[in-house]
């Protein structure tokens, strides 16, 4: 019982420290991929540290919430990676409280009070980057839900640590034709909710074009600190469900041993790695889409995982 | 023997055409000669005593063969190929000097290549015996004929060569689906031979459910292609912007050999409980004949007056079909006759109109008899001739098929049938009777007459369409009994 | 075997369904490889499960006209329309037509079942319904757009569900039919190409969908 505490607050302390260090790499491959020095990557330690250190301004106009956000915004993740598998292939102690469904809904609280911050300060380009979040978040909601059924079809649980099993036992299962459009669909999911390209360009510094980033804007000091970091640990979550749970099982620790969970922090990153390469590579070759074609990105989705529960109903 | 040369004549006249030489006139020559001598042996084919209903000449192990059915269709495209080859003689030397785009002599050796490929395949269709090669040809007659359609090369020839070959390609593809289908069902009786003959002895072993669904893509897929409504909606486009000889093949020929599939499953279709054929023929065969008939009172265009009433008469055939029974059998083997020599004829009188007054809408040509006798009286004949008036084949055909349906009770489909046809007929009358009697248009100075060609083209197309109407000679009555006798067995 | 099968026709839906959804003609174009392609290799299993040396050489014939001679054909005669021309107004919106599809997808598989149940195969489980799912998209590609080179797409997609459903239900269809069929693709294809290239010759563009010249008034 003690240990599996233990192994929980170790995997909350892998998220907090590491999710910065895996936006680094991010960042830093894929301006090398464009041929450019970009940045190193601790840089990221290095903006989160420095904010700590610096004033906060707060809006006289603003509220509560304003003040209250980053919090959420930080904890979010938090929550989430107790319910999660991040090292272990087995449940660990909170893992009880909440299947995949109720990381979605707490990942989407966090979203939820960055929107209404956004507003809050009455910052123009706050609401409209507000607006258009509201807009994505409204095109992927009904598809995260439709994978998440489809998940759920397939291995009769939403408890992430059933699926994972469930995909690969017996091995001929990681090639069914739904695994592969679900992941296909998460895939797209995953780009449009971390406003990537083609859905969003994460590194525009123009206000009028901004998505998820204009709602960020008006934060300084320790609240653009915890959001920032908060944003990171959100996209490390993502990605653990994703490749943990639907791609990529293997690699995490099985039995209650000490070592084989530090052996599966590397293993872990080494995955994360993986995938990141791919990411940058679909980043670098397509170019942001127009606010009103996201509709279409969404909905290719949307039908790409009901296709899937189809062909899982056909071959049943 | 026989089977083999009929296919052979038209490659062989293809290859002659494609002979660079100075103009066209070697293979215009050589395409009438290969059509007539198409039409030779296959009328010895078809008047042979060793034909039957059932059987008949094979050739290659098989691969081809012949029974009643596919004789009468074969002599039926031979002498369209070889009529409208005689009239296309006339129609290009005009078309040379008198129309606006200016043609090139290749241009002509290619139309005469593609005319003889386009026969080949319409040949091709009745006499090949596998149902998979079958599909091939039916769909090499879309693919041969895009650019006959688009000759003239205007934006309108164009539109319509580009309808004409995405619906009617759209169609095959569904109607593959459906040959396979049969296929596979042909295969779990432990058949391997995928032929006609194969087929209908398999049939009554066969699970229903294959039957159905394979007759519903194939009526659907090759519904499209012989312009079943609603389905339909690239055939008056096609057969009326082709060049007139092109339209007599089109109209005359292609789509009967779409029926010619759908009519050869009816059979098999009657082999299990509750013959389910019947009700869908009849079905879709009232609707293209009633929307036929109201289309055809309110077109502007002649040639796309005889398109619609193609569509009329794909129905009525259907209707025949589905009514079953000899005698509406024999109703339906006489409708497709007479709907094949006097639709090729309409759609020369036709050419012949355009030809000596270089319009094609209705509202333009007024008094024709006046200006030229002949092609006016030849239109004038059409007219009737399609519409179904006695003493034509038209009327005789239609005719026993209402003799056969009310003898068999189906009151109220003839009672639709007849009221759609009459409708039609007014439709028709009144377009033709403008055009051959009205009061001829000031401005309409008097074009040259029709070229010889044509004029012979008419005169060979116009006898069976008077004959037939008078009598039925013996050897055609009993070839049509064969056809109907396989249709209904 | 019976996954990757079964994974081979889930991309080749997707793919149909990448053929109503694409604006791009060359995307169109690449995606049809991919289509041809994964049409082989369902081909290519299915014929080592039954072993039928037969279906190997359709998924040779299919990867040779399908896969290289087509697109090589189109590509050169009709250069300029493959990288130039997009197509901004389908008949529905994307969304629209994408959620049509779905609806086929989930049609043609109710319109088969009555067939399923004759043959309990595993492979004939997805064959069937995705060719005909296949062949269902493809017709309404050609009725949603706009453009030439979609449409001809489109025609071809049908075939290619036809195909699909063919390889399973129709393994041993005598070898002279497949090559015909083979043929006869090709042809669709070449002549559509140069009724194409008319087309934009006479008109100067290639939009057919917008050409209602003809119609009953």
């Amino acid at each position: 019982m003690a240990q599996k505490i233990i192994f929980n607050i170790i995997q909350v302390l892998v998220v907090m420290i590491f999710s910065p260090l895996v936006k680094g790499v991010f960042d830093r491959l894929k301006e090398r991929v464009q041929s450019k020095q970009g940045p190193g990557i601790f840089q990221p330690y290095r903006d989160i540290f420095k904010l700590f250190h610096k004033d906060e301004i707060i809006s006289e106009e603003s509220s509560w919430i304003f003040r209250f956000t980053p919090y959420m915004v930080f904890t979010a993740p938090i929550f989430v990676t107790l319910l999660i598998p991040v090292l272990t292939s087995y449940p660990l102690f909170f893992a009880f409280m909440g299947d995949m469904l109720a990381g979605g809904s707490i990942l989407a609280l966090g979203g939820f009070f960055a929107t209404l911050a956004a507003i809050d300060t009455g910052n123009p380009y706050g609401a409209m980057g507000a607006s258009r979040t509201r807009m994505v978040g409204f095109l992927a909601e009904p598809v995260f839900m439709i994978v998440f059924f489809t998940v759920s079809f397939v291995a009769g649980s939403t408890i992430p640590y059933i699926v994972q099993q469930a995909w690969v036992t017996p091995i001929a299962n990681f090639f069914a034709p739904a695994h592969v459009l679900v992941m296909l669909a998460f895939l797209m999911l995953i780009i449009a909710e971390n406003g990537r390209i083609p859905v969003d360009n994460p590194s525009g510094h123009f206000e009028l074009a901004m998505i998820d980033e204009s709602k960020g804007l008006e934060y300084s000091g320790r609240g653009a600190a915890l959001m920032k970091w908060g944003g990171c640990m959100k996209f490390f979550v993502l990605l653990c469900i994703f490749l943990n749970v639907l791609v990529c099982p293997w690699g995490l620790a099985t039995t209650g041993s000490f070592f084989e969970l530090l052996l599966a922090i590397p293993l872990v990153l080494l995955k994360m790695l993986g995938f990141i390469v791919i990411l940058v590579v679909i980043e670098s070759s397509l170019s942001k889409l127009r606010l009103f074609r996201i509709s279409e990105f969404m909905v290719a989705a949307f039908v790409t995982s009901v296709v899937a529960v189809v062909i899982q109903l056909i071959e049943l | 023997m026989e089977l083999f040369i009929i296919l052979l004549i038209p490659v062989i006249v293809t290859f002659v055409c494609i002979i660079p030489v100075k103009g066209y006139m070697l293979s215009a020559r050589a395409t009438i000669i290969g059509s007539f001598a198409v039409l030779v042996v296959s009328s010895s084919m078809a008047f042979a005593p060793g034909l039957s209903a059932h059987g008949g000449p094979i050739a290659f192990g098989g691969w081809l063969f012949c029974d009643g059915f596919s004789a009468l269709i074969v002599l039926l495209v031979s002498f369209v190929g070889f009529t409208a080859s005689l009239f296309s003689l006339g129609y290009m030397k005009r078309m040379e000097t008198e129309m606006e785009t200016e043609y090139e002599p290749g241009q002509f050796r290619i139309y005469y290549a593609l005319y003889n490929l386009f026969l080949l395949s319409m040949l091709a269709v009745p006499i090949f015996s596998n149902v998979a090669l079958v599909w091939i040809a039916v769909e090499l007659t879309t693919l041969l004929s895009v650019f006959l359609v688009g000759f003239e090369n205007s934006s309108e020839a164009l539109e319509a060569a580009w309808k004409y070959v995405v619906l009617t390609c759209m169609g095959a593809a569904i109607a593959l689906v459906g040959v396979l289908i049969l296929y596979w069902g042909l295969r779990l009786t432990g058949t391997d031979q995928f032929t006609w003959s194969q087929l209908f002895h398999a049939a009554p072993k066969m699970q229903p459910v294959f039957l159905k669904t394979a007759f519903l893509f194939i009526l659907i897929g090759f519904g499209t292609k012989a312009g079943l409504v609603p389905l339909h909606t690239w055939l008056p486009d096609a057969h009326s912007q082709a060049p007139s000889p092109v339209c007599a093949l089109l109209s005359g020929i292609e789509t009967t050999t779409a029926l010619y599939i759908i009519i050869r499953l009816v059979p098999l279709m009657t082999t299990i409980s509750g013959n389910m054929a019947s009700p869908w023929l009849i079905t879709f065969g009232m609707i293209s004949v009633g929307t036929a008939a109201f289309l055809l009172i309110q077109v502007k265009d002649y040639k796309r007056l005889f398109a619609f009433s193609t569509i009329e008469h794909m129905g009525i055939i259907l209707v025949a079909v589905g009514l079953a029974g000899s005698a509406a059998n024999l109703g339906a083997v006489s409708q497709i006759v007479a709907h094949t020599i006097t639709k090729s004829f309409c759609f020369f009188a036709a050419g012949a109109t355009l030809l000596v007054t270089g319009t094609r809408d209705i509202s333009r040509v007024r008094g024709l008899i006046r200006t030229s006798p002949a092609a006016g009286a030849a239109l004038l004949v059409g007219g009737f001739a399609i519409a179904g008036a006695p003493p034509f084949a038209v009327f005789v055909s239609e005719f026993s098929i209402i003799r056969a349906g009310l003898a068999a009770g189906h009151y109220l489909v003839i009672g639709g049938l007849v009221l759609f046809i009459v409708i039609a007929f007014c439709g028709i009358m009144s377009h033709i009777n403008g055009m051959v009697f009205g009061i001829p248009l000031e401005k309409t100075a008097a074009k040259p007459v029709l070229p010889a060609a044509c004029k012979f083209a008419l005169a060979i197309a116009v006898v069976p369409v008077v004959l037939f109407g008078i009598y039925y000679p013996h050897a055609i009555h009993t070839l049509m009994q064969f056809a109907a006798l396989s249709m209904g067995r | 075997m019976i996954q990757v099968n079964a994974l081979a026709g889930g991309l080749f839906i997707l793919t149909v369904f990448g053929i109503v959804a694409m604006r791009q003609v060359i995307g169109i174009l690449r995606l049809f490889v991919a289509q041809s392609i994964l049409l082989a290799g369902s081909a290519c299993i299915l014929g080592y499960e039954y072993s039928s040396i037969h279906l190997f050489v359709v998924a040779g014939i299919t990867v040779f006209t399908k896969a290289f001679l087509i697109p090589w054909l189109l590509y050169h005669m009709l250069t300029h329309e493959i990288h130039a021309r997009r197509e901004i107004t389908q008949v529905f919106n994307i969304p629209v037509s994408l959620f049509i599809s779905a609806g086929l997808v989930i049609c043609s598989y109710f319109m088969v079942r009555p067939l399923l149940n004759t043959d309990p195969s595993a492979f004939l489980r997805v064959n069937l319904p995705i060719g005909v799912a296949g062949l269902f998209i493809g017709g309404y590609a050609v009725i949603a757009r706009r453009e030439a080179l979609p449409q001809l797409f489109g025609i071809l997609t049908m075939e290619n569900g036809a195909f699909l459903a063919g390889a399973c239900i129709a393994p041993n269809l005598p070898l002279m039919a497949e090559l015909a069929a083979a043929f006869d693709v090709l042809i669709i294809a070449l002549v559509v190409g140069l009724l194409t290239r008319s087309i934009n010759k006479r008109t100067g563009t290639t939009l057919v969908g917008r050409m209602t010249r003809l119609k009953e008034e």
